[in-house]
């Protein structure tokens, strides 16, 4: 009984992470930036819902104005920062870097360093096969789920996705075929800060809502994609479920400090043998 | 050949003990710059290495591992093997990783992933006192003689920092350091020429390791307090930006980026509190985006 | 249709132009020979925005296009098959002629049937892998998909490069009978002097980032010796 809840929390787990991994995804994938602050886009979605609520607005707007506010946030920092830095890679990750440490401080300047609560806005339980599951994390499933399919249809099936592909594929091909390179980039920053926002305000909820917590979900996501493969979107799933999942069930048999090593280990070991990720393709690395 | 201008004889003693610290700062930062400017290696965790070496500093004097006592707490052992212990967990990782082809910023990534769990670990474990960290680190003592004074102390580390210095000099012009440029560079041209660059890479790493550990140690006998904070993430990134603000490619300039950092820090961080994080952010990432040889290495270089 | 004027680029951090000049005119089927690394390939990136030029200018068209974004060069229509066709070798030959058009909307997205006409294989193999085709098909895939979005002037790399005489001769007569039916001004980069008889009408010689000699095929046809002088090694 209690090992179906726990299978249940560690799915949870998994496809929120899948969230913040695809966005980090495809920002590297196609703009081949590393940007350190996604973490803190995770924070900021977070953030977002913590002050709709204090407002008195309650958990709902919040929801929705978070992955909108985080776009937004994400296309200044485009515009301001990386798009001079698309030619220096190495650079690309310090500047974001300094940008995590810069929102974070902006974060606890005004909310304070302390961790901060809400309430869950769905606080029944439900109760199927025999087990009973609180409706809200049933909730943030479905909307991961929802939202890992949206992106993969975008992906896969628009035009913007074919584009977007293409960039990934040959950047100076699709330029040459008419596509506005300069301009994917920033469309893909914002979409990719969105996910993470929507990751972090779907979470809030129910975690304690600390500064810190956007590291805790971006070294996880970045491993995520180690494993997976940092070309390819099905990557995420596959890196997503695995260090997700290994992360949920060592923690829950053991402990999170234990699971943390072992994770890691894991992964490192994965990425010797099989550098390119478990799905990913050599040469595009 | 520059002139550390670093004497400050006065008498003020406080001001003196703080300087004695950020001369060890100092020191990390320029094992940091070995690690980054020379070589590459964009490293996230560095702290990592100053907190095994400041660690094992204090576990040692403090005759709290099992089976060292007696002349074995003294200070130099403690210095020794809080140095080689830094360099072994150094090189056991960079065989792991340079091996791996784990490149720039994976591998940077990676190494931040370390120093958080190394921080988790090291709050955790009760032994080497949990989230308090130990205290009461004996002061070091060479043959039975203790360095108690503040300005013996502070030559001392001055001392210390001098020679670090010309020894990362001396290597950074020998053909080691040449190599390692080269390496820096572009590493498939390196390795065309016949050098194993990862080989290069983890002895560089190793060595810019040993200087955090000794950094380490030294504050372990400074402040005589030692917490699981110096080794995690937050100590990493603060080092990462004295050295990227004072010059990475410069020994000195980022000896002098520590050392400033932290000087304003301690005067302004009474007037702005939490503001002055965020601008260190702020200028951090203008300075990479404007700066990359760092404010004082853009100076340096002018001549 | 294109002019060149003292063109300066830098690849790499060397000077591989050095003042080039080189005027196409309309409707022209112009070839650029000269040996490996005299600066041909640097030449079409230049002109394709894909290079940061060091001084000169470019005109196209009676436009000044040096120093536009590579789209937008696109855009006033230059197609470009580069050497080594780098075609998207995931997507399926709909896809690729399809990326050519995404900036209009679905309805008028028809590739031109003429396309079929000239590359009739492409039209049975349409939702396949671009991977999955020989060199010459890939090399027709990519000529056929420049020219889906019908530019004015196609610029080629090596077209022959790595495939068979027969397909090489099958390009060659499909390239002059697009330029024939169309118009469309072409210059092709090329090594293979048959090909370079069968369809250029002039031609001219790089060397070392210059262009250094000018003449017409008929010229090349009567005194061989002039081709000897700058390709052979």
């Amino acid at each position: 009984m209690d090992f179906s809840i726990q299978i249940l929390n560690g799915l949870n787990y998994i496809l929120v992470l899948i969230l913040v991994a695809m966005g980090l995804v495809i920002i590297f994938g196609l703009m081949r930036v590393i940007n350190m602050a996604h973490g803190e886009f995770f924070l900021l979605g977070a953030y977002t819902v913590v002050m709709t609520d204090h407002a008195g607005l309650g958990f709902w707007p919040g929801l929705f104005i978070a992955p909108v506010v985080v776009g937004i946030i994400g296309m200044i920092i485009e515009y301001l920062c990386i798009r001079h830095l698309y030619q220096r890679f190495l650079d690309t990750i310090l500047a974001t870097w300094g940008l995590s440490i810069a929102i974070k401080q902006l974060v606890i300047v005004i909310f304070g360093p302390a961790g901060l609560m809400i309430k869950p806005p769905l606080p029944q339980l439900v109760s199927f096969m025999g087990i009973e599951y609180p409706a809200y994390r049933l909730f943030i499933m479905a909307v991961a789920l929802m939202t890992i399919g949206l992106t993969f249809y975008v992906f896969l099936r628009t035009d913007f996705g074919l584009g977007a592909r293409a960039v990934i594929a040959n950047r100076d091909m699709a330029a040459v075929l008419g596509i506005n390179t300069r301009k994917m980039y920033r469309t893909t920053f914002t979409f990719g800060s969105a996910l993470a926002g929507l990751a972090g305000a779907v979470m809030a909820p129910l975690m304690s809502c600390d500064p810190q917590m956007g590291l805790g979900f971006f070294i996880p996501a970045f491993l995520a994609i180690l494993v997976g493969g940092t070309g390819t979107l099905a990557g995420v799933l596959v890196g997503g479920g695995a260090v997700g999942g290994a992360d949920s069930l060592i923690s829950f048999i053991y402990s999170p400090v234990i699971s943390q090593i072992v994770v890691f280990s894991l992964v490192i070991i994965v990425i010797r043998i099989r550098p390119q990720g478990l799905l990913g393709s050599r040469g595009r690395g | 050949m520059l002139v550390f201008a670093l004497f400050p004889l006065t008498g003020n003693d406080y001001l003196t003990v703080q300087l004695t610290q950020y001369i060890v700062y100092g020191i990390f930062a320029m094992s940091l710059s070995l690690v980054w400017g020379y070589a590459g290696i964009l490293c996230f965790g560095h702290a990592i290495f100053f907190g095994i070496g400041a660690y094992v500093m204090a576990l040692i004097t403090k005759g709290m591992i099992p089976g060292f006592s007696g002349f074995i707490t003294s200070g130099w052992i403690g210095l020794l093997l809080a140095v080689g212990a830094a360099a072994f967990f150094a090189f056991f990782l960079g065989y792991f990783l340079f091996y791996g082809r784990l490149s720039g910023p994976y591998l940077g990534i990676v190494t931040l992933a370390l120093s958080v769990i190394a921080e988790r670990v090291a709050v955790n474990w009760y032994y080497i006192g949990g989230f308090n960290g130990l205290t009461e680190i004996p002061a070091l003592a060479f043959f039975g003689w203790e360095i108690r004074g503040i300005r013996i102390l502070f030559y001392f580390v001055l001392a210390v920092a001098l020679c670090v210095y010309l020894l990362c000099d001396w290597l950074a012009r020998s053909p080691f350091g040449t190599i390692l440029a080269a390496i820096r560079d572009n590493e498939t041209r390196a390795e065309f020429f016949g050098f194993n660059s990862a080989n290069y890479k983890i002895a560089t790493f190793s060595i810019g390791a040993s200087v955090a550990g000794l950094a380490g140690a030294l504050f372990a006998t400074v402040t005589e307090f030692v917490s699981p904070t110096i080794l995690g993430f937050g100590f990493s990134t603060e080092v990462l930006i004295w050295v990227a603000l004072g010059g990475k490619e410069v020994l000195v300039a980022s000896f002098l980026g520590a050392v400033v950092v932290r000087m304003l820090e301690a005067f302004l961080s009474d007037i702005l509190a939490y503001y002055w994080i965020m601008i260190l952010g702020v200028f951090f990432v203008v300075c990479v985006m404007f700066f990359p040889r760092g404010i004082f290495g853009s100076l340096l270089s002018e001549r | 249709m294109l002019k060149v004027e003292a063109l300066h680029a830098s690849y790499g951090g060397s000077m591989v132009l050095h003042g080039v000049d080189l005027s196409i005119n309309r409707g022209e089927i112009k070839a650029l020979m000269g040996r490996n690394g005299m600066g041909k390939t640097t030449l079409m990136r230049a002109v394709m925005g894909l290079l940061p030029i060091r001084s000169g200018k470019i005109i196209f068209d009676g436009k000044s296009i040096h120093g536009l974004r590579t789209h937008e060069i696109a855009a006033l229509g230059l197609g470009y098959v580069p050497q080594g066709r780098e075609i998207f070798g995931d997507f399926t030959v709909w896809e690729n002629l399809q990326l050519s058009m995404l900036k209009l909307p679905r309805a008028e997205r028809k590739i031109p049937e003429v396309i079929f006409q000239y590359f009739p294989i492409l039209a049975s193999r349409k939702y396949q892998k671009a991977g999955s085709f020989s060199g010459g098909e890939q090399q027709m895939l990519a000529i056929a998909r420049a020219l889906a979005t019908q530019p004015k002037m196609l610029l080629l790399d090596e077209p022959s490069e790595g495939i068979q005489p027969s397909i090489v001769d099958q390009i060659s007569e499909i390239l002059k009978k697009i330029n024939a039916d169309t118009g469309i001004t072409i210059l092709i980069v090329e090594q293979n002097v048959d090909m370079v008889m069968e369809t250029a009408i002039n031609c001219a010689f790089m060397e070392k980032g210059r262009i250094v000699e000018t003449c017409s095929i008929e010229a090349l046809q009567e005194n061989e010796s002039i081709i000897a002088c700058h390709i052979a090694v």
